[in-house]
């Protein structure tokens, strides 16, 4: 579903990303992780075809960045950690909008299912910026999935959520996933990036320097191999 | 970039020298061979300047327009080099162009400045090309900076236009078009109108061309020193570049 | 593969001017709930004008002969509010970033912005009219001076989503706005302020009116065209 072949994206002089390499398959729920500076939220750019790769390939569905970014975007949905919402307007209209943007038919029916699924029924009414930070991320999801996207992109959706309202993001996720949606996910959180996923891959320094199967090893054992990665870098800073 | 350095360095050379050939030539040109115009006596022959560094204003103009569009279509440095370059020599002949018109308005309309329609217009151009260097300023990504540049380079030539139309258009009806000043608007109108009509010799004309073709040359060795110099920055970042990699391990 | 596929309700691209109509409707729906745009504008030319005022020395007479510029300038620094709250916008929180992400033409925003920015400038400009019609007794409530001042805004906010577009993105932000903005719509208001201006005599000039009127449609094109080809750019890397 997602195919990245040595993609490079410079900024000025500066490699962010040498040579990324990445396949998830369709229904396939894959996470990276990284420390920060790793270029993660760069390849999350290039992915939701919001940046422009400086070189290699990227594929969506068989179709290939920049090129085709029209066509990528029907199938794509894209929650971050910013909300990308109107604070000013209700949860309900914050849903129309996109829905009409989208052009999806039925509107009104597709919201009202949307909020009614992630829980927010009650407040549809109320003005997104009287929401706490774990309602505006349902309604994120509610967002991003609005017009059935194939691909799911999450971009550090756990950021300033509180146990519970993770838990809640948890629960929805495990259902995008019984949907059959493609995610991938990045986050430099490694406690919320392994237990979901089918797989796990660690990018440090624009490369992906490791990949797991997450059902394949505890996580005790993923913490090992992450520090390993990173205390790698740490070390060949110093010698620098 | 255009041409190798090699190349890069052969041309400029070649164009300095012309450069510096034509300016000693156009001032002999100027003081000598033009005939003293009768009413204004010497103070005309200023407009030899004048119109010489107007026209290198807005062919500068011109060609940082077609940079960038160039650089939309395919953003290189290259062009974003070109563009800058071009708004820097063009705002620096706008600037000669207003301060050399300043100093023959000064004898000829009795003050140095005037808010006539022209010179107002002349006023914003100059204001649009120098805030294009604040906007450069503001954006550190170097891409966004060239795509940004690009952008407001391209907008900022519709004012150019509409100024020169405007400039026709609102003399062509009425002369005077501010309440306060128009005795002197007219007075500025008519001076400039009077010089434009009034090459009456074949001496003032060829002068004038001379004038042109000087600062023409002028702008291009200006233009091909700065464009090298880019490409030595270039060059020195590359080399730059190499020189980190190779210390941070190479394995990158 | 989800078994509830997307093509079903995405038939083909989206057509453009139901894109453009849902970006307005949501614009005007946040000014329906806040209605800050507005009355930032509104109070915001107040002040100017009191101010100018205070510069004329309460000299009604010179007031009265400056009252056509004066309203121009007025627009021109409310008209930057109302700008930079309409894009300024669309960087909070990132929702820029959805729109982007959606299968629309890049165009539809600059599309979009022109018309939501233009409609709050003519509700500003209908009550500035009004004021200053008050204030200091010229004509200026007629169709003609209306419809110029309408023209006037047009080219002015086409080139304003633009700059203004490119200028909140930068590092000094909004600061910038006025300095890259106001040089660049000057040869359109100086035909527009002289139009209006024949209208205050009472018996205006109809070869010079129309002479400045075509000016200030023929920069309302070539910016409108400059802006649509152009704004791609302004949003995309």
């Amino acid at each position: 579903m997602i195919e990245i072949k040595t993609l490079v994206k410079n900024y000025g002089l500066n490699p962010v990303l040498r040579g990324v390499n990445l396949h998830v398959q369709a229904g396939e729920f894959v996470t990276l992780v990284g420390p920060n500076g790793a270029g993660k939220s760069t390849l999350m750019r290039i992915v939701s075809t919001l940046l422009k790769p400086t070189s290699g390939l990227v594929e969506i569905g068989g179709w290939a960045l920049p090129r085709h970014s029209d066509r990528v975007r029907r199938y794509i949905g894209l929650v971050s950690h910013q909300t990308m919402l109107y604070a000013d307007l209700t949860a309900q209209e914050n849903l129309l909008f996109f829905a009409r943007l989208y052009q999806l038919d039925n509107a009104d029916a597709r919201v009202a299912r949307a909020i009614k699924y992630v829980g927010l029924a009650a407040r549809q009414r109320d003005p997104v910026r009287t929401f706490s930070r774990g309602m505006m991320q349902r309604l994120t999801i509610a967002r991003a999935t609005l017009h059935e996207p194939d691909v799911l992109l999450l971009d550090e959706p756990y950021t300033g959520l509180d146990q519970d309202a993770s838990q809640l993001l948890d629960d929805l996720l495990r259902r995008e996933v019984d949907y059959g949606r493609t995610i991938l996910m990045i986050t430099h959180d490694l406690a919320h990036g392994l237990n979901l996923c089918d797989r796990t891959a660690i990018l440090n320094r624009g490369k992906i320097v490791c990949e797991v199967n997450s059902h394949d090893i505890s996580s005790s054992a993923f913490l090992e191999l992450y520090a390993d990665h990173t205390r790698h870098q740490k070390k060949k800073k110093q010698t620098t | 970039m255009f041409f190798t350095l090699p190349r890069m360095n052969k041309i400029v050379r070649v164009l300095n020298i012309l450069a510096l050939v034509l300016l000693l030539i156009n001032i002999i040109v100027v003081f000598f061979y033009a005939p003293t115009e009768r009413t204004m006596g010497n103070v005309q022959r200023i407009f030899y300047f004048h119109v010489g560094t107007a026209w290198v204003g807005a062919i500068a103009f011109f060609v940082a327009l077609v940079a960038g569009i160039f650089y939309l279509r395919k953003p290189q440095v290259k062009w974003d080099t070109l563009g800058l370059s071009s708004v820097e020599i063009g705002l620096v002949f706008l600037t000669i162009t207003t301060a050399a018109g300043s100093v023959w308005g000064r004898p000829a309309w009795n003050t140095w400045w005037l808010w006539s329609p022209r010179l107002t217009l002349i006023t914003i151009a100059w204001l649009v090309y120098a805030a294009y260097f604040m906007l450069r300023g503001a954006v550190e990504d170097a891409e966004k900076r060239g795509r940004f540049a690009a952008i407001y380079v391209i907008i900022s030539f519709i004012t150019i236009i509409m100024a020169y139309v405007s400039i026709r258009v609102l003399r062509d009806i009425h002369p005077v078009v501010f309440g306060g000043t128009a005795d002197t608007a007219q007075g500025a109108a008519e001076g400039l109108q009077e010089f434009e009509g009034g090459l009456e010799s074949m001496r003032m004309g060829l002068t004038l061309l001379m004038s042109t073709i000087t600062f023409t040359v002028i702008y291009l060795a200006w233009l091909f020193n700065r464009m090298r110099l880019q490409y030595l920055k270039d060059e020195v970042d590359s080399l730059k570049i190499r020189v980190v990699t190779r210390l941070q391990g190479g394995g990158t | 593969m989800s078994e509830q596929s997307v093509s079903p309700s995405l038939p083909g691209a989206p057509s453009f001017f139901t894109a453009v109509k849902a970006i307005v409707w949501k614009d005007l729906r946040i000014e329906q709930h806040t209605r800050q745009t507005l009355s930032l504008m509104v109070m915001y030319s107040l002040v100017t004008v009191v101010m100018f005022n205070f510069a004329l020395e309460a000299n009604l007479a010179a007031a009265r002969d400056v009252a056509n510029g004066l309203l121009w300038a007025t627009i021109l620094l409310a008209g930057t509010l109302g700008l930079h709250r309409s894009l300024a916008l669309e960087q909070d929180n990132q929702a820029i970033d959805a729109i982007l992400i959606a299968p629309i033409d890049r165009r539809v925003i600059y599309v979009a912005k022109v018309i939501s920015v233009t409609l709050f400038t003519l509700l500003l400009e209908i009550i500035l009219v009004f004021m200053f019609v008050v204030f200091f007794n010229k004509p200026f409530w007629q169709p003609a001076v209306l419809f110029i001042l309408a023209l006037g805004t047009i080219g002015y906010v086409a080139a304003g989503v633009v700059i203004t577009s490119m200028a909140i993105q930068t590092r000094s932000r909004e600061v910038l706005l006025p300095i890259l903005l106001f040089p660049i719509v000057l040869p359109l208001i100086l035909p527009a302020a002289i139009a209006v201006a024949e209208y205050m005599t009472g018996q205006p000039e109809m070869t010079r009116v129309t002479s400045t009127v075509s000016l200030v449609l023929a920069y309302d094109l070539l910016i409108l065209a400059a802006g649509f080809i152009a704004y791609p750019y302004v949003v995309e890397s």
